[in-house]
């Protein structure tokens, strides 16, 4: 028996590019979800919303193979925490877009006017993080080809870099959005206060990960 | 009956050949076919022509070893109270009964799953019976020394010269900003340096007992040829290089990188043949050692064996390995093909010319090691320069403790069967050598 064949076991490289990208669909339904919630479009929403938990439990299949793939036996070139670390933040990026689509759909929020474009700043501002990291996560696997140094670790690193700034941002406008949401006590409901909050809390959080994720994928290229 | 000790013999060699072609050449083209840089068929057919080149180019010196290095014939005829020709025939049943032994344990081995070395395991067979036929000192324990700390040195040496190979590779090539520009210039080393190894492990001292007459093929001489075959090679690499990645220094990255690995096909296709080429040169002793010792006994009548392994039974090993190669070899070589898909070649040079450099050496220097665990220990240094996906550390497990194992245990079972031969057929035998004398 050639044992050399035993020696080999598929590289994770390849699956973590597409379970990024996996990830990344998921958070691409948030913006029409917004879109649905300001014409108050509440079926579509709901389809939306079925469409988020599908694109979450593929990502899920994927990550869920790439670990079974990969035993402890097996070293890696790169860190095995980190890149399950990465894996897990990944993970909580999709879950966050999902758990914003069932609060979308438990309850027909109406969003107030004087929030709208604050909110969709917001989202646009984690789609800056996300983005960014989608773009460095892609390049995983010519990162791999290039045995993680040099020019290629160096653009992805400098990808990474732009991370904590452009989070810091999305934090700066959730806080302003907050203040503007609190502004509203006495106009809307406390209970549409309430969801306001949730949603943001949500957006926030996934600029978050996607920053974590970056700080994983930086300990995964330097070693 | 001398005939028939020589079909016997010759048939248990020839199957040791056989399975040396149908189990192990798949590994030494491993890094081609896995890369997909040779169809399952080209690399069963250039691996065939590579082997038997290796076995009677450079097949002789490991032979020796085998033949007459590791048990001393003169330590036997010398013993004591021997009848006249007994020396001869113990001789003989010993040989036949590390043949046997070893064609065992390969099979009961491969049976149970584990990565035996047909080095390891004739080795072992041919101590054992050494030990019991004339005691502790007719083994070469200086010479066995030498092959059990080449067998650990060898992955160690495979696995540290891929890692430097492949972070040459990957600093110089791989890493930089534009990969096409960089591959013209560090290429061409690398096919230098490949080129160079083959050519000198194959002229040097290797085609005196082919071609007579070579008396000015001497090691400054052999020395010079494969440089300026090295240097031929690279200056020609370098035109080809330069003409397939002209403008392509402008693509992405990620295409360049595409770009180099194509480069990399043509070399690693000819890297992983050296690797064939180092292991029939290697491993053919496997198979004939033992019987190219019995052979001249038979037909000379005595221990003393002044001259080199005869052509013929070279050829008949070459021959063995690919009929193995043939016949079943090509279904593990598929399967191998279809499993290591994750080397590129670029990783697959390195790991090579790591492999077939060190083995080349070893076989040179008549220390006869596994071409499998040699590769096998590059691989790794490939993993731990961060050069390859997922690497399964329990495969060095498995190796280590086969290790451990094959030596005694071909040891054990090859006493076992000299002692019931010693018992049986010894009068037989002494006959014969008697006969050949006559």
């Amino acid at each position: 028996m050639a044992i050399i064949t035993n020696l080999f076991k598929k590289s994770p490289f390849g699956p973590i590019v597409e379970h990024a990208k996996k990830v990344h669909e998921c958070l691409e339904m948030i913006k029409p979800l917004m879109e649905a919630l300001v014409y108050e479009n509440y079926e579509l929403i709901h389809e939306l919303q079925d469409k988020v938990c599908k694109l979450e439990y593929e990502a899920d299949v994927i990550k869920h193979q790439i670990r079974e793939d990969l035993p402890r036996r097996f070293f890696l070139p790169v860190d095995r925490e980190e890149l399950d670390g990465f894996l897990e933040c990944q993970e909580k990026m999709a879950d966050y877009a999902q758990d914003f689509a069932v609060i979308l759909r438990i309850r027909q929020t109406r969003l107030h006017p004087h929030v709208q474009d604050k909110f969709f700043a917001l989202v646009d501002q984690m789609y800056q993080v996300s983005g960014s990291l989608l773009t460095a996560a892609v390049e995983i696997k010519n990162l791999a080809e290039a045995s993680f140094g040099g020019a290629e670790a160096r653009q992805v690193l400098s990808l990474i870099q732009g991370l904590g700034e452009e989070e810091w941002k999305a934090d700066r406008l959730a806080r302003s959005l907050s203040i503007d949401i609190y502004k509203l006590e006495g106009t809307i409901s406390t209970i549409d206060i309430i969801f306001y909050e949730k949603m943001l809390l949500k957006i926030g959080a996934i600029a978050n990960e996607a920053e974590n994720a970056g700080d994983f994928l930086r300990a995964m290229i330097v070693k | 009956m001398d005939v028939f000790i020589i079909i016997f013999t010759g048939l248990i060699g020839f199957y040791m050949a056989w399975n040396i072609g149908a189990n192990d050449v798949a590994n030494s083209m491993a890094d081609a076919v896995g890369s997909q840089s040779l169809s399952v068929r080209n690399a069963v057919i250039l691996a065939g022509i590579c082997e038997f080149s290796g076995a009677v180019l450079v097949g002789s010196s490991v032979t020796e070893t085998i033949r007459t290095g590791i048990v001393n014939p003169n330590m036997i005829a010398a013993l004591p109270n021997l009848r006249e020709g007994e020396a001869a025939a113990l001789l003989i049943i010993g040989m036949t009964a590390a043949l046997l032994c070893a064609a065992f344990w390969l099979h009961f081995a491969t049976w149970v799953g584990m990565p035996v070395s047909t080095t390891h395991s004739i080795v072992g067979a041919v101590a054992g019976f050494g030990i019991v036929a004339a005691g502790w000192a007719s083994v070469n324990w200086n010479k066995m020394s030498q092959i059990v700390a080449s067998w650990f040195i060898s992955p160690l040496v495979g696995g540290m010269v891929a890692f430097a190979l492949f972070k040459f590779i990957a600093t110089t090539i791989l890493r930089k900003e534009k990969p096409a520009e960089a591959a013209k210039t560090y290429i061409p080393p690398i096919v230098f340096l490949l080129v160079f190894v083959v050519t000198l492990a194959t002229i040097y001292k290797g085609l005196n007992h082919i071609i007579d007459g070579l008396h000015w093929l001497t090691g400054t001489t052999s020395f010079i040829i494969s440089v300026a075959l090295g240097l031929i090679c690279a200056i020609v690499s370098k035109i080809w290089i330069s003409r397939h990645l002209r403008g392509k220094d402008t693509l992405p990255i990620a295409k360049q990188l595409e770009e180099v690995e194509k480069i990399f096909v043509p070399l690693v296709i000819f890297s992983s043949c050296s690797v064939a080429f180092a292991h029939g040169a290697n491993d053919v002793a496997n198979a004939i050692g033992p019987f190219a010792a019995i052979a001249y006994i038979i037909k000379h009548g005595t221990v003393e064996m002044k001259v080199g392994v005869p052509l013929p039974i070279l050829v008949m090993g070459g021959a063995g390995i690919v009929i193995g190669l043939a016949t079943f070899g090509h279904k593990v070589m598929a399967t191998v093909g279809t499993k290591i898909t994750e080397i590129t070649p670029s990783r697959g040079v390195a790991a090579d010319i790591a492999a077939s450099a060190t083995v080349l050496i070893c076989s040179r220097l008549s220390l006869p090691v596994s071409t499998t665990h040699t590769l096998v220990g590059a691989i790794m240094g490939i993993g731990l320069a961060r050069g390859l996906g997922g690497i399964n550390r329990s495969v060095t497990k498995k190796i280590f403790a086969s290790w451990l194992i094959t030596v005694p245990a071909a040891a054990f079972l090859s006493i076992i069967f000299f002692l019931i031969g010693r018992y049986l057929f010894l009068d037989n035998i002494i006959d014969i050598v008697l006969a050949a004398r006559g």
